[in-house]
C-alpha cells in the first residue's frame, strides 16, 4: 500500500517537472525563511539560559512612585547588595557588577585592549562561567587578581600558561592572572573579556556607601527552597530602612528569564521589549510558511482534474475516503520532505549573510538531535498543512462524476482558490506597504536636522595622559591647521551620559521631577559642535574667565523652565550655581525618533571625558587624520589613537530600524516571489485548461489582446480584492509601529496606492506571460488535440 | 441476486424535474448475463451506476443479496460493492502512473490482503489473461484492447460475484470487441453474473437477456 502511494507520488512528480519545480521551490523558500527566523528566535529565547542556577537568579530593581506614576530602573546603590544579603535569610548570595571603559593591558612591552567588569567575588559562584585554568574556588578574592576569558588569554599569552602572570592595566596597577574562564556565549547578557575583583574598587576609593547614588547592577541568588513571594513584600521596605530621604522608593527582584526579552517597565509594569520583535518575526515566519503552503494547496487543487480520475478509479476499486486522504497527505509530506532538504541546503548557504543582516552568529548544530526532531516536525507540519486542503478536496470526489470527467476543476474550484490567492496577495501587499513605511520613517529621522555640525567632527576619549596633556594637544592641533576648534566635553555629542531632576531654577515647582540632561564643555562648545546659537554667546574662557561656571540652555530647557529672559538667569546643579549666558537650538543627543528634551551645557567646572575636534574642512581628511594621530601619539604614547567620527556614530542610531527595514524588504520580496511562483503555476494551468476555448475564440476572430485580457482579468480582480483587505490591516499595523516613535511620518495614501499598483504589475507580468503564450498559439494546433 | 422495485431518479433543473429513471423494476438472478440497451440518454449508464451503488436514487427499493441497499449507510454500501462487484469501463480508466501489475493489484490494497497473497492472485490473473509479458508496462504503452483486458483483470481480481460493464467495447475495433465479448461469455459460464450496457445487438446476443430502456423506463 505505502509503496504503491510512494510510486504514484514519485511518478507524478517526475511526470510534470515544471509543476514539481514550482511547488518544491516555493515550499523550500518558504521553509528556509521560516527556519532562519526560527533559528533567530531560538537564539533570542535562549538568552541567559546556560546558567546552572538560572531558576534562582534575579536582578534587583528600584521602583519609585510619584503622583500615581511609577518609574522603574535597574541601577542600584552600592551598599544595597550587602543589605539584601544580611537582612533576608532567603538570599544565598548577592553580587554587584559595574562596567568599566575599555582598558589598555600591558604585558612586557606589548599592549592590548580589553573590555571588562568589576564584580563581587560571588560573581562566578552565581553565574556559570566555568573556570578552565587556575584558581577555581575564589579567583576574585585577592585585590590584585584578574580573571581572563579564554579568548583574551589566547590573544595576550598565546600558548603559554597565563595563570600567575602579571599584567599592567591602564598604566597604573599590576594584576596577577588568577584564572581563565570560558568565553561568555553569544546568548549571554554579560559580555566581558576580563573580570576584576570588587576589592580593587574599594582600594581605588570607588566603593562608597551612599544610598542616593544608583550606579551599579545588583544581582541576587536565592536559596534553593526560598520563596520569592514571601521575600517580595519584605523587599518593599528595604530602601526606607536605609535611605530615609526617599520614602517612596522600593526594591524588587526581576527574574533572569525575563532580562533579555522583556526588561523594560512602564508605570511599574513590564512593557514589552525585545519580545515584541520576536513575536513580530514569529508571525512573519508563520505567514511566509503559510503563503508557501497556500501555493502548494493552490497548485495541487489546480491539477485536481488530472487526479480526479485516479480518485474515481480508486474509489471504484474499493478505496475509502480515509485511505485517499492518507494517500494525498502522504504525498504532500513527501514533497515537503524533498522541499525540506532543499531548504536545509538553502539555510546553510544563506546563513552567513543572514547573520550579517541580523548582527548575530547563529549556527545550525548538525549534531544536535533537537534540530533533527524540529526538522522532522517542521516537515510533518508543513506537509500536513499544505496537503490538508487538496487531500480533503480530492478525496471528496464522487466516483461517477470523477470518471465521467465531470469535475471542471477550474470552474468548481474557483471560490476556494480565489480565497487562497487573495490571502497570498493580501500578505504581499501588507509587506510592501510595511517596507515603504519603514523606509520612509528611517528617511524622515535621517533627514531631521541634527542641530549640530557632524561633518569633520571627531571625538576621542581622554585615556592615559591625554587629559593631562590636553592643552598641548589642543594647541598643536590648532596651530598645525588640523583643527578649527577643540573642546573638552563630558560625553560624546551623540550620547547622553548624565541627567538629573534635582536641578533648580527660579520658579521651579517643587513637584517637578522632569529629567534634565547635563552636558559639560570647557570652551567654544557652540563653535566646535556646530550648534546654532539663538541668543547670548558661546563659552569664551580667554575673554570671560567666569565662563567656567556659565551655562548654555537648549530651547526645550528654556521652554520647560518657563524662562522669559534666559540670559542672566541662574540654575543650580551639582552643588553650584551656573549662570546662563546663551540659548541654542535643540540638537539630537538621544534618539532621532524622539523630540528633544531639556538640556543644559555647563562650563569648565564640570567633569570631562571626551575631546571633540572640529577638523579643518579645507584640508583633505586623510591629512587631518594623519596629523591627529601623530599628535595624540606624541602626547599619549602608551595608548592607541582611537578617534571616532561623529557622523558615523550618529548613523549608528539608525541601525535597529535599518535592520527592521532590510528584513521587511527581504520578507516582502520572498513573499512576492513565492506568490508569483504560485500565480505562474496557476495561470499556466488555466491557460492549458482553456486552450480549446482560446482556439475557438481565435477561429471566431478574437484578437490576441482581447484573449490576453480575458485570461488576465480574473486575476486582477483577485489582486484588487486583496488590496481592499490589505489596506486596513497594513494601516493598523503601521499605525501601531509608528506609535513607537514620537517623531514620525504620517501614513500617506499614495503608499497604499503604490503597493496596490506594484502588486497589480507583478501579477500582470506573471499572468501575462502565460496569457500571451496561450493567446499566440495557432488555434489549429490546440483544436486538433481534442 | 438483484431486486429493484419502483426505482426513481431525478434531477432538478430550473424548477423542472427531469427523470433519469422512472419506476424501474428489475430482478437479476445469479449466473445471468444481462444486456441493457437503449438510445443515448435513455438512462442505461445511470441504471448501471445505481446497481453498482456508485450513484444514489431518489425513490424505490434495492435489494442486493438480501441486503436492503436503500437503507444502508455509505460505509456499509461501499463494503458491499467492494466485496461483490467489479466494474469495467468504456474508457478503461487505468491509472496512468501505475504499471499493469500495479493497476491490477490496486483493489486488493483496499481489501487488506497480505502481500504474498496479492502477488499470487495477480500472477494468477495475469496468466489467465495471457498478459504476463506486459505486467511492467504502463497503460499508455498498450493498445485499447490490451488496456481493456487489464481493466477486466482488475475488475475480476477480487473475485466479485457481479461484473458491471459500461459499453466495454465502445472504444475498441470489432475484432478486439469480439475477443472481449467472448471473454465475458466464458466468465459467465464460470459463474460470474454480468450486466453490460451496450449499443450493439451483436454484443447483446452474447447475453441471456436484454433489457430495453427508453426515457428512463423499461420498455419490454
Amino acid at each position: 500500500m505505502i509503496s504503491n502511494y510512494f510510486k504514484i507520488a514519485w511518478r507524478n512528480l517526475l511526470r510534470s517537472k515544471s509543476f514539481s519545480f514550482i511547488n518544491i521551490s516555493g515550499l523550500a523558500i518558504g521553509m528556509a525563511s521560516a527556519m532562519l527566523i526560527l533559528l533567530w528566535i531560538h537564539h533570542e529565547m535562549s538568552y541567559d539560559g546556560f546558567h546552572e542556577k538560572k531558576d534562582r537568579l534575579y536582578q534587583a530593581w528600584n521602583r519609585y512612585s510619584i503622583d500615581g506614576g511609577i518609574q522603574s530602573w535597574k541601577s542600584t546603590p552600592k551598599p544595597m547588595a550587602a543589605a539584601i544579603r544580611q537582612d533576608y535569610p532567603e538570599v544565598e548570595h548577592t553580587g554587584r557588577v559595574t562596567n568599566i571603559p575599555p582598558v589598555k593591558i600591558d604585558l612586557g612591552g606589548k599592549s592590548f585592549y580589553g573590555r571588562g567588569k568589576i564584580v563581587d567575588s560571588t560573581f562566578l559562584d552565581m553565574f556559570t562561567f566555568p573556570v578552565l585554568k587556575g584558581n577555581s574556588t575564589s579567583p576574585l578574592h585577592d585585590v590584585s587578581s584578574i580573571v581572563l576569558t579564554e579568548k583574551l588569554a589566547q590573544t595576550i599569552f598565546g600558548n603559554t600558561d597565563p595563570v600567575g602572570q602579571i599584567l599592567k592595566l591602564d598604566n597604573t596597577d599590576n594584576f596577577k592572572v588568577s584564572a581563565v574562564v570560558k568565553d561568555p556565549p553569544a546568548n549571554s547578557r554579560f559580555e566581558f573579556q576580563f573580570l576584576l575583583p570588587w576589592s580593587y574598587m574599594r582600594k581605588t576609593g570607588g566603593d562608597d556607601q551612599v544610598w542616593q547614588d544608583n550606579s551599579v547592577e545588583t544581582y541576587v541568588l536565592l536559596k534553593e527552597n526560598a520563596s520569592l513571594s514571601a521575600l517580595e513584600p519584605k523587599l518593599k521596605t528595604l530602601r526606607q530602612k536605609y535611605d530615609k530621604s526617599d520614602p517612596n522608593m522600593e526594591a524588587f527582584l526581576y527574574p533572569i528569564s525575563r532580562w533579555h526579552l522583556y526588561g523594560s517597565f512602564e508605570s511599574g509594569r513590564e512593557s514589552g521589549g525585545r519580545i515584541e520583535i520576536v513575536r513580530l518575526f514569529g508571525v512573519i515566519a508563520g505567514f511566509v510558511l503559510l503563503v508557501a503552503c497556500i501555493n502548494f494547496m493552490n497548485l495541487s487543487t489546480a491539477r485536481s482534474e488530472k487526479r480526479a480520475r485516479e480518485v474515481g478509479i480508486r474509489k471504484v476499486a474499493g478505496a475509502h475516503r480515509r485511505s485517499l486522504v492518507v494517500q494525498f497527505l502522504g504525498e504532500s509530506v513527501w514533497i515537503a520532505f524533498i522541499a525540506g532538504c532543499f531548504a536545509l541546503v538553502l539555510v546553510q548557504l544563506v546563513l552567513p549573510s543572514f547573520n550579517e543582516l541580523v548582527g548575530k552568529k547563529l549556527v545550525m548544530d548538525r549534531r544536535d538531535p533537537l534540530l533533527w526532531l524540529i526538522f522532522a516536525g517542521f516537515i510533518l507540519f508543513t506537509g500536513l498543512l499544505a496537503g490538508s486542503y487538496p487531500s480533503v478536496y480530492l478525496s471528496s470526489f464522487k466516483p461517477v462524476h470523477a470518471l465521467k470527467g465531470g469535475i471542471k476543476a477550474f470552474k468548481t474550484l474557483i471560490a476556494p482558490r480565489q480565497i487562497l490567492v487573495v490571502g497570498q496577495f493580501t500578505f504581499a501587499i501588507v509587506l510592501i506597504i510595511a517596507t515603504v513605511v519603514v523606509r520612509q520613517q528611517i528617511r524622515k529621522a535621517q533627514d531631521r536636522q541634527t542641530g549640530f555640525g557632524k561633518e569633520n567632527l571627531v571625538y576621542h576619549f581622554t585615556e592615559g595622559e591625554s587629559a593631562k596633556n590636553y592643552k598641548q594637544i589642543k594647541q598643536e592641533l590648532l596651530s598645525s591647521g588640523t583643527a578649527l576648534s577643540v573642546t573638552m566635553t563630558s560625553s560624546p555629542v551623540t550620547e547622553d551620559w548624565s541627567n538629573t531632576w534635582e536641578i533648580g531654577w527660579k520658579g521651579k515647582s517643587p513637584d517637578d521631577r522632569t529629567v534634565v540632561s547635563r552636558f559639560f564643555a570647557d570652551d567654544a562648545v557652540i563653535k566646535t559642535l556646530g550648534l546654532q546659537l539663538i541668543t547670548g554667546r558661546d563659552f569664551d574662557l580667554d575673554n570671560f574667565p567666569a565662563d567656567s561656571n556659565a551655562a548654555l540652555l537648549n530651547e526645550s530647557a528654556v521652554k520647560h523652565m518657563g524662562l522669559k529672559e534666559p540670559v542672566g538667569q541662574v540654575i543650580k546643579d551639582m552643588g553650584q550655581e551656573w549662570h546662563v549666558i546663551g540659548v541654542f537650538k535643540d540638537f539630537i543627543i538621544n534618539s532621532p525618533y524622539h523630540p528633544s528634551s531639556p538640556l543644559y551645557i555647563g562650563g569648565a567646572n564640570g567633569f570631562f571625558n571626551v575631546m571633540h575636534i572640529k577638523l579643518n574642512g579645507a584640508r583633505p581628511t586623510r591629512d587631518n587624520v594623519a596629523a591627529l594621530e601623530t599628535i595624540f601619539k606624541k602626547y599619549n604614547p602608551a595608548y592607541e589613537v582611537n578617534y571616532r567620527f561623529a557622523d558615523a556614530q550618529y548613523a549608528r542610531k539608525f541601525e535597529d530600524e535599518k535592520r527592521t527595514g532590510t528584513l521587511a524588504t527581504l520578507f516582502a520580496l520572498l513573499t512576492i516571489v513565492i506568490s508569483c511562483l504560485g500565480l505562474f503555476g496557476l495561470s499556466s494551468y488555466m491557460a492549458e485548461n482553456r486552450i480549446k476555448e482560446i482556439g475557438v475564440r481565435k477561429v471566431l476572430g478574437a484578437s490576441v489582446p482581447s484573449i490576453i485580457a480575458l485570461l488576465s482579468k480574473d486575476f486582477f480582480k483577485l489582486v484588487g480584492f486583496a488590496f481592499v483587505i490589505a489596506s486596513p490591516i497594513a494601516w493598523g499595523l503601521m499605525y501601531s509601529w509608528l506609535e513607537n516613535f514620537p517623531y514620525r511620518v504620517s501614513l500617506q495614501w499614495w503608499v497604499f496606492a503604490f503597493a496596490g499598483l506594484a502588486a497589480l504589475l507583478i501579477a500582470l507580468f506573471t499572468v501575462g506571460f502565460q496569457a500571451v503564450k496561450a493567446a499566440t498559439t495557432n488555434p489549429v494546433k490546440s483544436l486538433r488535440t481534442e | 441476486m438483484i431486486g429493484l422495485k419502483g426505482i426513481f431518479k431525478w434531477v432538478n433543473t430550473g424548477g423542472n424535474r427531469v427523470f433519469l429513471l422512472k419506476d424501474v423494476d428489475l430482478s437479476v438472478k445469479e449466473g445471468e448475463f444481462v444486456s441493457i440497451m437503449g438510445p443515448s440518454g435513455s438512462g442505461k449508464s445511470t441504471l448501471l451506476n445505481v446497481i453498482g451503488m456508485l450513484d444514489d436514487f431518489n425513490e424505490g427499493e434495492y435489494n442486493f443479496l438480501h441486503e436492503p441497499v436503500h437503507t444502508l449507510k455509505e460505509k456499509h454500501r461501499s463494503a458491499l460493492y467492494k466485496q461483490y462487484i467489479g466494474f469495467v469501463f468504456q474508457a478503461y480508466h487505468l491509472i496512468d502512473e501505475l504499471t499493469v501489475y500495479e493497476n491490477i493489484e490496486t483493489p486488493l490494497l483496499y481489501q487488506d490482503i497480505k502481500g504474498s497473497e496479492r502477488k499470487a492472485l495477480v500472477a494468477d490473473i495475469l496468466d489467465r489473461f495471457n498478459i504476463v509479458g506486459k505486467k511492467d508496462l504502463f497503460p499508455t504503452q498498450l493498445s485499447g484492447g490490451q488496456q481493456q483486458l487489464v481493466g477486466i483483470a482488475r475488475a475480476l481480481i477480487a473475485k466479485p460475484k457481479l461484473l458491471l460493464a459500461d459499453e466495454p467495447t465502445g472504444n475498441l475495433n470489432s475484432r478486439q470487441g469480439e475477443e472481449i465479448m467472448e471473454l465475458f461469455a466464458r466468465l459467465n459460464k464460470e459463474g460470474v453474473t454480468i450486466i453490460q450496457v451496450t449499443h450493439s445487438e451483436k454484443n447483446a446476443s452474447y447475453g441471456s437477456r436484454v433489457i430495453n430502456l427508453l426515457d428512463g423506463k423499461i420498455d419490454n
